[in-house]
């Protein structure tokens, strides 16, 4: 017999068998799978909308280009949101990721070294914040990752005088901008090698949150972190751990732009790391840390993609893409209240 | 083994810690405070507050080192800087906040931080059937009834969550289980539940410390009762050799008659 | 070569009758500034000068801008992909960076679209729609020549002279004021700044008591200008002339202490741009560079520009 089927005994336990409240499962239903119809329902509107170019495999493959980026800071985020924490420094990372990569690409560094440099840049950086978290004690990561937004978009525009630096070399570009052929889907039938990177990433993240003792530790610190710190969990390197994984993941998004652009830019990434906190919460996962999924994340990043992709194909201004984005988050955060209140009250 | 299987023929001692001194600047919170613990009992200790009970046990789980005296563990002098150094000889503690974590289901806060699972290069790969299966094995024994292992934490009763702490603390054959005002924030008909499980720990040979406000709660499971008052031991007895109201006094730092009082404290 | 040659009939056809060629009138156009539109009023000139071409010309104008402004790279590159995806013909952009939008423009040509630059251009081969400082300067230049009795000392104030554009209004200054025989006495670097500006005039002024006109670079530089002459109790002896036609340029011209200053012409910028573009999308060939012209600020104007 398990404890599953074994019959009720006292009273208890009666508290959690009264039926869920409708409403508390409705809730639910909307927390889990609410995102996920988003992107459905405006993959439809917009294919309504846009009927001859919208569902075209250039736009779709275009789309999932232009999300590479975000989806990638997006990722690592996600880690840092998951122990109720915050990375405000990521686009500035990936700015010096991929200035700093460009620089050594063109200055003569082999292909394979040039390829680690970015993500290298962005462990180098997140440890860093990591260290303001956990030894130097700063009140909150906000303050930390705000001194780095500043600090490294100065040491970028430092190094580089503020200029692009162009000419990076084909095989440093192939994970930005190469593309796999894929004949059946017509004239512009390719794949970019970016979509693969992406699904490499969300994956490995994805196994390693859900089976890797290390990534449960992660959700363990954003639930309770006294609870983790009494279990044996040494917290400060589980912290540390998350804004050096956090760092990679911008360091490799420099290196996705550095491919798509064939440059490095001092104004890359300005206000990139808002995108990615805003595709984060869209997507489900909590601020208040220990909850959220990859699978969300990446739905979050597609509601973004798909929005700013529809709105520029239907010429809508640009005020519009920031007013929708900006009530799209507010409207996932009151899900995850509402959320809240009724797991409260059942 | 029964309540009243204590016997004057005491076998030796699980746990004994002589003269434990605790100064934290220039207040001492424990004087030379000394304790035995059987195998298989369940110890009460009451104290006003601020009287060391608490420090007492943060000394034997680990959390603080003590600033003078010795710890005995089966025998053996042992040195304790870490939980984790407590937890590796067997001495589990049940915080008063619970501490679990209520993002997480019922089987992962049972085995936080020890998975089972196979290793990797320094990692874990959680094999999370196995969780749940000893999880469910090790609830059932323990006769803890929960819907499924896979409920997350916050979503249980307090009562509920306090049988997974426990179901926490002795999920690795712990010897000794401290337990911090386990039944302080429970509503009247959970306590029960959480006391019978006291007893569970007991008829399956682990010794547990209770530190408890409640009278009722102290004379419903424990075998014996010792008291502090202010950082130093004062009187201890086995629970049948004494009464509520004599450990009352004992709790406000009077011996002998006391029936007064404590009817003004009941 | 045939085809070309239909292209062009066909373009030429549209322009005659404006807006009523349904074969044309679908086609599609993209005007990518380098930043949100209306969110800047030299951008809300562009825009409205294509999208009064398109309508003139019956093609479908799309003037947008990317969402994060100025600096929004990305934005900016996807903008060039959905317009590509959206099928136009032509797109005449403002890149954000000199550098990183040229991979999407270059597929975007690879997709048979024409590509030209309007204001700034990338680091890559094409048509260039702007102000050529130099003739806009010496534009400039001559105002002081119409209203100085020749001969008289003029000094230059130069904007960061690592750029091209304070090299070239320096030089089409300097050509201007020779050409009339001033004579320039003091040629310095105030980097765009109106402090800067401030204490080059000083002393520009000692060193020169009898300077009669003085020609900046920017109307930042001139509204330092302004403040130095103003000190030293001259401002109706020196002729101020800046560039740019700023607002509050304008207003010290209207109040008098500024003389005159020299303006871009963003209105035609966009409909340069979007005419040049549709020539490009039917095959004609562009000059590299194209000229949209400068208009001179003076107190007649001024209120245009405030």
């Amino acid at each position: 017999m398990t404890a599953s089927d074994r019959p009720v005994e006292d009273g208890l336990d009666r508290a959690e068998d009264a039926p869920e409240s409708r409403t508390a499962r409705r809730m639910r239903m909307v927390d889990k799978y609410g995102v996920f119809a988003v992107v459905v329902l405006m993959m439809i509107v917009l294919t309504i909308l846009a009927p001859d170019i919208f569902p075209t495999v250039q736009n779709l493959t275009n789309i999932l280009r232009q999300i590479a980026m975000n989806a990638l800071l997006a990722l690592g985020l996600y880690i840092v949101i998951m122990t109720a924490g915050i990375d405000l420094s990521v686009g500035s990372i990936m700015a010096l990721a991929t200035m700093l990569l460009a620089m050594a690409d063109t200055s003569g560094l082999i292909w394979p070294l040039a390829l680690l440099v970015g993500p290298l840049i962005g462990i180098g950086c997140g440890l860093v914040n990591g260290f303001g978290v956990t030894v130097l004690r700063l009140p909150h990561p906000f303050i930390m990752t705000l001194g780095t937004l500043f600090t490294l978009r100065g040491v970028t525009n430092l190094v580089s005088n503020g200029r692009p630096v162009s000419g990076v070399s084909r095989e440093v570009r192939f994970l930005g901008s190469g593309e796999i052929p894929v004949p059946f889907l017509g004239e512009f039938g390719s794949i970019p090698v970016s979509a693969v990177v992406l699904l490499v990433c969300y994956g490995g993240v994805g196994y390693f949150i859900s089976k890797v003792s290390l990534g449960r530790h992660i959700v363990a610190v954003g639930g309770n972190p006294q609870a983790a710190r009494v279990s044996g969990i040494n917290v400060d390197r589980v912290l540390m751990i998350t804004y050096a994984l956090s760092g990679f993941f911008a360091g490799l998004a420099g290196l996705m732009l550095a491919g798509r652009t064939g440059a490095g830019f001092p104004n890359a990434g300005i206000g990139a790391e808002l995108d990615a906190i805003a595709a984060v919460i869209i997507g489900g996962a909590s601020f208040f840390g220990g909850r959220g999924t990859v699978y969300g994340v990446f739905a979050g990043v597609l509601v973004m993609g798909l929005l700013r992709n529809g709105l520029n194909l239907l010429d809508v201004s640009a005020f519009w893409q920031q007013t929708l984005i900006g009530m799209i988050v507010v409207g996932a955060v009151y899900v995850d209240v509402l959320r809240r209140k009724a797991g409260s009250n059942a | 083994m029964s309540d009243d299987s204590m016997g004057d023929a005491r076998p030796t001692p699980l746990l004994e810690m002589r003269g434990i001194t605790k100064r934290f600047g220039a207040v001492t919170a424990l004087d030379h405070v000394d304790l035995l613990l059987y195998p298989g009992e369940v110890l009460g200790i009451v104290g006003d507050n601020g009287a060391g009970k608490s420090t007492l046990m943060k000394v034997l789980s680990g959390l603080h080192s003590a600033s003078d005296g010795e710890l005995h563990f089966d025998g053996r002098r042992v040195e304790l800087h870490s939980p984790k150094d407590a937890q590796d000889i067997g001495i589990e503690m049940v915080y008063q906040d619970l501490s679990l974590a209520g993002n997480l289901p019922i089987h992962e806060n049972i085995y936080l931080g020890r998975e089972p699972g196979k290793k990797r290069i320094g990692f874990t790969i959680v094999d999370h059937k196995l969780s749940r299966k000893m999880a469910m094995e090790h609830l059932d024994r323990l006769h803890i009834t929960v819907k499924s292992v896979d409920q997350k934490v916050e979503e249980l009763s307090g009562g509920q969550q306090q049988a997974v702490a426990i179901a926490r603390s002795t999920a690795f054959d712990a010897r000794v289980v401290i337990m911090d005002e386990p039944t302080a924030s429970l509503a009247i008909k959970e306590v029960g539940k959480v006391l019978d499980l006291i007893k569970r720990l007991r008829e399956n040979g682990t010794s547990v410390i209770l530190i408890s406000h409640r009278m009722d709660d102290v004379f419903f499971v424990c075998d014996r009762i010792m008291a502090l008052f202010h950082g130093r031991n004062f009187e201890e007895s086995a629970i049948r050799e004494t009464s509520r109201n004599e450990v009352i006094g004992w709790i406000m730092g009077t011996k002998g008659h006391t029936e007064a009082l404590a009817h003004d404290r009941l | 070569m045939l085809r070309k040659q239909l292209l062009n009939i066909a373009l030429a056809s549209a322009v005659v009758v404006a807006g009523s060629s349904a074969a044309l009138a679908q086609d599609k156009v993209a005007l990518i500034m380098s930043d949100i539109g209306s969110a800047n009023p030299f951008w809300a000139a562009v825009s409205k000068g294509a999208t009064d071409k398109g309508a003139e010309l019956g093609v479908d104008v799309a003037a947008v801008g990317p969402p994060g402004g100025e600096t929004d790279v990305s934005g900016q590159i996807a903008l060039v992909e959905d317009q590509v995806a959206k099928g136009v013909v032509g797109i005449a952009i403002s890149p954000a960076d000199t550098a990183a939008l040229i991979p999407a423009l270059e597929q975007a040509r690879a997709r048979g679209v024409a590509v030209l630059f309007v204001d700034k251009r990338a680091d890559m081969p094409g048509t260039y729609i702007g102000t050529n400082n130099i003739p806009a300067a010496t534009l400039g230049a001559q105002h002081i020549c119409d209203n100085v009795p020749a001969g008289s000392d003029v000094a230059i104030l130069q904007g960061i002279i690592t750029g091209t554009t304070g090299q070239h209004r320096a030089q089409g200054a300097r050509e201007g004021l020779e050409a009339c025989g001033l004579n320039i006495v003091a040629e310095q670097p105030a980097d765009w700044d109106t402090a800067k500006a401030l204490s080059v005039t000083e002393n520009i002024l000692t060193a020169n008591p009898n300077l009669a006109a003085i020609f900046a670079s920017n109307d930042n530089m001139a509204l330092g200008a302004v403040e130095a002459v103003r000190n030293a109790r001259k401002l109706d002896d020196i002729f101020i002339v800046g560039f740019d036609g700023n607002p509050n340029a304008a207003e010290a011209i209207l109040a008098g202490d500024m003389d005159a200053s020299v303006a871009q012409r963003p209105y035609n910028m966009g409909q340069m741009g979007i005419e040049n573009v549709l020539k490009l999308a039917a095959g004609d060939a562009l000059p590299d560079d194209i000229d949209t012209g400068a208009v001179l600020v003076t107190s007649e104007n001024a209120a245009e520009f405030k």
